[in-house]
């Protein structure tokens, strides 16, 4: 008995590989491959035309490859065939009904492989139309904007693009024309500095004698504890990106940067929040431009006001804030008001980071563009876009969870609807501009 | 007392729902964060530091009643104190939390404590001392007597934790609820009748409400 089964099941398996083989061969790959092989190639060949690369033959492998990713996932031709011997035999009808489930299945499975090849055919078009653009837009930069920055960084052509956003290859060098170097700090400078913070550093690891205080007024306490706030923050800054951590690439720019900071201005010293600000420009320049970049956009009216927590300036700019958020989204601003939010709820971090901790990098970066162009107003537009932008889900909520959503935004927002959302934002209240009501509130409050 | 976690049923229409306000204070990088996404997440990750303010909610169902707590958790650096001060304004509990690896931080968990009592008659915010970091022993700088025994002086609450290991955190946010609670019925029962006003104050403060 136990032979005889053995043997008939055996039997059958080796049939049914057979008849496997050939049902692949019959129903599995020949049509589709053919069908399948056109799309890549010639998205392929049109992706290598636009970028202008050259044609690079695929491996066999990757041949391969790409052709499994286009079959049916399937088994179906063991439909097609008869039963297992020790199995009565299909009937006609039934193996007629079979067939035609069959093919209705491969047409479907063709239908909806050509679908999702048009889609990544569509994908593929779209990212080689963006790349046209920013190469376009890098020559753009490169050769006309840049050589001739002054005459041109305020014409209406250039502030478009620039809306656009900055391609990276020129980001940095745009971002350091336009924060400018008021305070004239040179290379050498940023050395001494850079010196004077290490030789602190030393002496605080040693434990050494108290430094001299020349910066008079200034506690060594309060130093010490800057410098030591310094080295906790740096690997708390940007961690998913691993590269300021101990041990990164970036580690020692972003300490040599901080501590050259509170050592040329320790009357501000190290205030939490400067650590994403110095890594985002690093990421974009060389260390000492990084650095004059740092101080010169730390030394802007907005950025002095909160790094100094220089309480009722701060007070001020959420009150010129308040005027515009009134303007723009009234229905948001009572339910705000009734529910006690303030807005140095989420102002604070949004405004101490420019953004650069609450929303994605990239996104950030480009907040960064324009706040370059249009300087401190620009930083509230954006928080208004972000109000505006989630307006319907934030009416529905009450205190704690509108302060929760706010502190903490979403990760994935979508880039081309926030930009949007700002740009329906008008910096335009009873006639008077930003800068002419944070100018009257000032002036109320003396 | 015995605890009952009930979604929200029939019963919660009986019980009073008690919604509490509770800061978190203390110097930079001694676990305020993590103190609370433990308690809140039951998980640990390394926190970005706080700018400004941030925010958490999590409710327990006591047998007593239903309690919501919204946690705020403060910015440590000292020079973020003229802004903090505003964020304890209206808390019913303070959790003043310090690092048992660095002394400096008990001190200036010292300094907040003054800065409520200035802000707060005695009755009106529960506050507790926390020592976090447990899971650092051996790099302990201040001994668990040495917060007990202040915390005793002063009439505060007292646990060391770690949100690391998860050691005694939801211990202290649910020794805070009790403390709360019972201060709630102490009120309902005998109303003093001196101090009228802080208590009729404090009530008005604790938003109660029904669902």
């Amino acid at each position: 008995f136990f032979c005889r089964n053995l043997f008939t099941r055996k039997q059958s398996f080796s049939r049914f590989e057979k008849q496997n083989d050939v049902g692949w061969k019959l129903f599995g790959k020949v049509p589709l491959r053919e069908n399948s092989q056109k799309d890549p190639k010639k998205i392929q060949k049109e992706y290598e035309e636009k970028t202008g690369r050259a044609h690079r033959p695929l491996s066999p492998k990757q041949n391969v490859r790409k052709n499994l990713d286009f079959e049916p996932l399937s088994t179906t031709a063991l439909i097609l065939e008869d039963r297992p011997a020790n199995l009565p035999a299909k009937p006609a009808e039934e193996a007629q009904k079979h067939r035609q489930q069959y093919e209705e299945m491969v047409v479907q499975a063709k239908k909806r492989e050509l679908k999702e090849a048009q889609k990544r055919k569509k994908q593929l078009e779209e990212r080689c139309k963006l790349e046209d653009s920013i190469g376009n837009a890098v020559l753009t930069w490169n050769n006309e904007i840049l050589p001739n920055w002054e005459t041109m960084c305020c014409s209406r052509k250039v502030r478009e693009l620039w809306w656009q956003g900055i391609p990276p290859s020129v980001r940095g060098k745009v971002w350091s024309l336009a924060i400018g170097n008021e305070l004239n700090i040179t290379h050498e400078l940023y050395d001494i500095c850079l010196a004077r913070a290490k030789e602190k550093w030393r002496s605080l690891s040693t434990g050494g004698a108290e430094v001299e205080c020349e910066d008079a007024g200034f506690s060594a306490a309060d130093r010490e504890a800057s410098l030591e706030l310094i080295k906790l923050d740096i690997s708390r800054t940007f961690p998913n990106l691993c590269i300021f951590q101990q041990g990164g690439p970036y580690h020692d720019t972003l300490h040599s940067i901080l501590g050259a900071y509170t050592c040329y201005r320790p009357d501000v010293g190290y205030v939490q929040g400067m650590s994403f600000i110095a890594a985002v420009l690093i990421l974009n320049l060389d260390t000492a431009d990084a650095f004059i970049a740092f101080s010169n956009l730390l030394n802007k009216p907005c950025q002095m006001a909160f790094f100094r927590v220089d309480h009722g300036l701060m007070l001020t700019y959420f009150a010129a804030f308040e005027v515009f958020f009134e303007e723009n989204l009234p229905k948001l601003f009572a339910h705000f008001k009734k529910n006690n939010l303030t807005p140095d709820i989420y102002l604070i971090d949004w405004i101490f980071t420019l953004y650069s901790k609450s929303l994605p990098l990239d996104l950030a970066c480009r907040v960064w563009d324009v706040f370059c162009r249009d300087g401190e107003e620009f930083l509230f537009r954006t928080a208004l876009g972000i109000l505006k932008l989630f307006e319907d889900i934030l009416t529905k909520m009450d205190f704690i969870h509108i302060a929760q959503f706010l502190t903490k935004l979403p990760e994935d927002l979508p880039s081309e609807e926030f930009f949007a959302s700002i740009a329906a934002i008008q910096m335009q209240s009873r006639n008077k501009k930003w800068a002419q009501v944070k100018r009257m509130l000032i002036f109320d409050n003396r | 007392m015995e605890q009952k976690a009930m979604p929200g049923t029939s019963l919660d229409g009986i019980r009073p729902t008690y919604l509490y306000k509770v800061v978190l204070l203390g110097s930079s990088s001694v676990g305020k964060s993590s103190l609370a996404y433990r308690y809140v997440k039951n998980d640990f990750k390394e926190s970005l530091p706080t700018v400004g303010c941030s925010f958490f909610t999590q409710t327990l169902n006591l047998e007593a009643g239903t309690v919501k707590f919204e946690i705020w958790d403060t910015a440590g650096q000292e020079k973020y104190h003229s802004v903090c001060h505003l964020y304890y304004r209206g808390a019913h509990a303070a959790l003043l939390v310090y690092d048992i690896t660095n002394k400096e931080t008990l001190n200036r968990a010292k300094l907040w404590l003054r800065d409520l009592e200035k802000e707060f008659l005695p009755d009106e915010i529960v506050i507790a001392l926390v020592g976090n970091k447990t899971d650092l022993a051996a790099e302990r700088e201040v001994a668990t007597e040495e917060g007990e025994e202040f915390a005793r002086t002063k009439g505060l609450l007292f646990m060391e934790t770690s949100a690391k290991s998860n050691h005694q955190v939801n211990d202290i946010f649910m020794a805070i609820a009790q403390e709360l609670l019972q201060q709630e019925q102490k009120k309902a029962s005998a109303p003093s009748p001196h101090g009228r006003s802080t208590v009729n104050l404090r009530e008005s403060r604790a938003r109660m409400g029904c669902c």
